[in-house]
């Protein structure tokens, strides 16, 4: 073969074309550019006037007091990028165990990427230092070893939701129909701390301390104490929340809606015993947009969420950082179609991300460095069937 | 373009129709998959439309729209080989199914090269560009542009030239 012939041969060899793509394309196309706002083409100006003006503008702004909004927009741009996939799971990046929720039952992931289900339950929880994993099936909460051994179970009056062990390993707390309970870590004690609650799973002190946030049936957000069940605080909840998320160094409550995401700090109050709810502090989320999930870190107040909103071409979605005193969000990821979860690693280094809609998780910095990704996710935790359905991320231990 | 430019949808349609085909086979020809091409070369116009108001008009249009389809090809490209070399047993994933097959000794051929000499390749004897040429579009130095070129040719003169080869691609 010669090289004209190469050249024909690529520009002439048959190759598949899917049924109406170029159609297709141009429609997308067009109403990219019905919707684009055509702009001015500049004036030219003598390169050393205009690099003088901009330097002079930039240096006026960044001292004035909008200088700051400037900075977050300029941080905002640069720092926004496509995922790109960089290695696969044959250990999970920053180390720990994943725990993940498939439609089988949840799954231990071991740091080598190997993995294990543990059994038919409806949803699954760490126990501190990962030695259990506290997992309810109906109406039936038990606890189980990492590699699926049960070690003890309740049955509960109703439905059993929302498991959380607590940090110092002792209790769980869940939901049992609209009951909120509390059970020592070993199975024994089991008793009810609030009758009416929220369907919010709730959320313990990160400090170790016995306490216990939730969100009652008339939609306060409550701290109580987890032995005598006594409430030590009370503020009203978000409206519409769907979870909250006591963390961060701080000690702050998130609370995840639909719409809005609201930090409030939690003061303890040493002389008086018990903790006092700071004022909410509203994060700054588009009207535009939904939130589909949001997570705090466990050694900052950053809040990383996943935001989705409608474009002209299509739905996206972005992971976008809240930090403790900035004014606006950093998005670290922007990509079509819908994200799912995010989850901080346990030493606050990595997120972890899924990305359904190309079967992916992605581990990610919040800050400078590069990520990873991991494919064919589903399939891994889809064995024997016919339409792999993608799990969702339950929790990723341990903190040490 | 100028008319496009100017908002003049027909304009824009029409550049559409004159460059889809080959943005669709330079980027099907890099990344072998169908599906994968369609959405790179559509992504390629969007990122063209975003552009258009900064494009010099004193500059050809093809090139601009190439590099983009070449480049987006090469990062899907490189994302697949990922996918498929995760596939150790104690890891939790599984390798990808093998791509569609279409026929043809050469295409065979150039799909078994480094998605990086697919795309030197491509872009030299499919769009026609000189080596200079693609190590701007792709941001390398020309000796590397060159070194790909001549390894992906030698690769494919292996597979497909002493069967029905005469002169060497040069």
């Amino acid at each position: 073969m010669r090289r004209d012939a190469l050249d024909k041969a690529l520009r002439e060899a048959p190759i598949p074309v899917p049924p109406d793509a170029e159609k297709r394309g141009l429609e997308v196309v067009e109403t990219a550019y019905s919707q684009r706002q055509p702009r001015r083409r500049p004036v030219p100006v003598p390169r050393l006037a205009l690099a003088f003006s901009i330097a002079t503008l930039l240096a006026a702004l960044l001292l004035s007091p909008a200088g700051a909004a400037v900075r977050e927009w300029v941080d905002d741009v640069v720092t926004t990028s496509a995922p790109r996939p960089e290695a696969g799971l044959a250990d999970i990046p920053g180390g720990g165990r994943l725990l993940v929720q498939s439609a089988a039952g949840p799954w231990v992931v071991q740091p080598d990427g190997s993995r294990r289900l543990l059994g038919d339950y409806d949803e699954a929880t760490w126990s501190p230092r990962g030695l259990f994993v506290a997992v309810a099936a109906g109406r039936t909460l038990s606890a189980v070893e990492p590699d699926g051994t049960p070690r003890w179970s309740l049955s509960a009056a109703a439905r059993v939701g929302g498991p959380r062990w607590s940090p110092s390993g002792y209790r769980i707390a869940y939901r049992s129909g609209r009951e909120l309970r509390v059970v020592a870590g070993d199975g024994s004690g089991d008793r009810p701390i609030a009758a009416a609650t929220a369907a919010v799973a709730p959320s313990w002190s990160p400090l170790g301390h016995p306490q216990l946030a939730y969100v009652d049936g008339a939609g306060m957000l409550r701290i109580a104490d987890s032995e005598s069940g006594s409430t030590l605080a009370s503020a009203p909840a978000l409206p519409g929340v769907e979870q909250i998320d006591w963390g961060g160094a701080m000690s702050s409550i998130l609370e995840t809606s639909p719409r809005s995401l609201r930090l409030r700090t939690v003061q303890p109050l040493k002389l008086a015993g018990r903790p006092r709810l700071g004022p909410p502090r509203l994060l700054p989320v588009s009207p535009r947009a939904t939130v589909l999930a949001a997570a705090l870190s466990p050694h900052s107040d950053t809040v990383a969420a996943v935001l989705a909103r409608d474009t002209p071409t299509g739905r996206r979605s972005a992971v976008v950082l809240f930090a403790g005193g900035e004014g606006r969000g950093r998005r670290l990821l922007d990509v079509p179609g819908d994200l799912g979860e995010v989850v901080w690693s346990p030493n606050g280094r990595l997120l972890l991300i899924s990305l359904p809609v190309s079967d992916q998780w992605l581990f990610l910095p919040p800050g400078p460095g590069r990520g990873s990704a991991v494919s064919d996710v589903s399939k891994a935790f889809s064995p024997g069937r016919w339409v792999p359905s993608f799990p969702r991320l339950a929790g990723w231990c341990c903190r040490r | 373009m100028r008319e496009a430019q100017a908002g003049s949808g027909a304009a824009m349609a029409q550049l559409y129709a004159a460059h889809w085909r080959s943005a669709y086979r330079a980027a099907y020809l890099v990344v072998h998959d169908a599906a994968a091409a369609e959405d790179v070369a559509q992504d390629a116009f969007l990122a063209a439309v975003d552009a258009l108001d900064r494009f010099d008009r004193r500059r050809p249009f093809a090139p601009w729209l190439h590099r983009i389809v070449v480049n987006r090809a090469l990062d899907w490209a490189r994302r697949e080989e990922l996918r498929r070399r995760v596939s150790r047993p104690e890891s939790v994933f599984e390798p990808l199914p093998p791509p569609a097959e279409i026929g043809g000794e050469l295409m065979e051929a150039l799909k078994e090269l480094p998605a990086e000499q697919r795309a030197v390749v491509v872009l030299r004897h499919l769009l026609e560009y000189t080596p200079g040429e693609i190590a701007t579009m792709l941001e390398l130095p020309r000796g590397t542009v060159n070194s790909r070129l001549r390894r992906g040719l030698d690769r494919l003169r292996a597979t497909v030239g002493p069967a029905s080869g005469e002169e060497g691609w040069g």
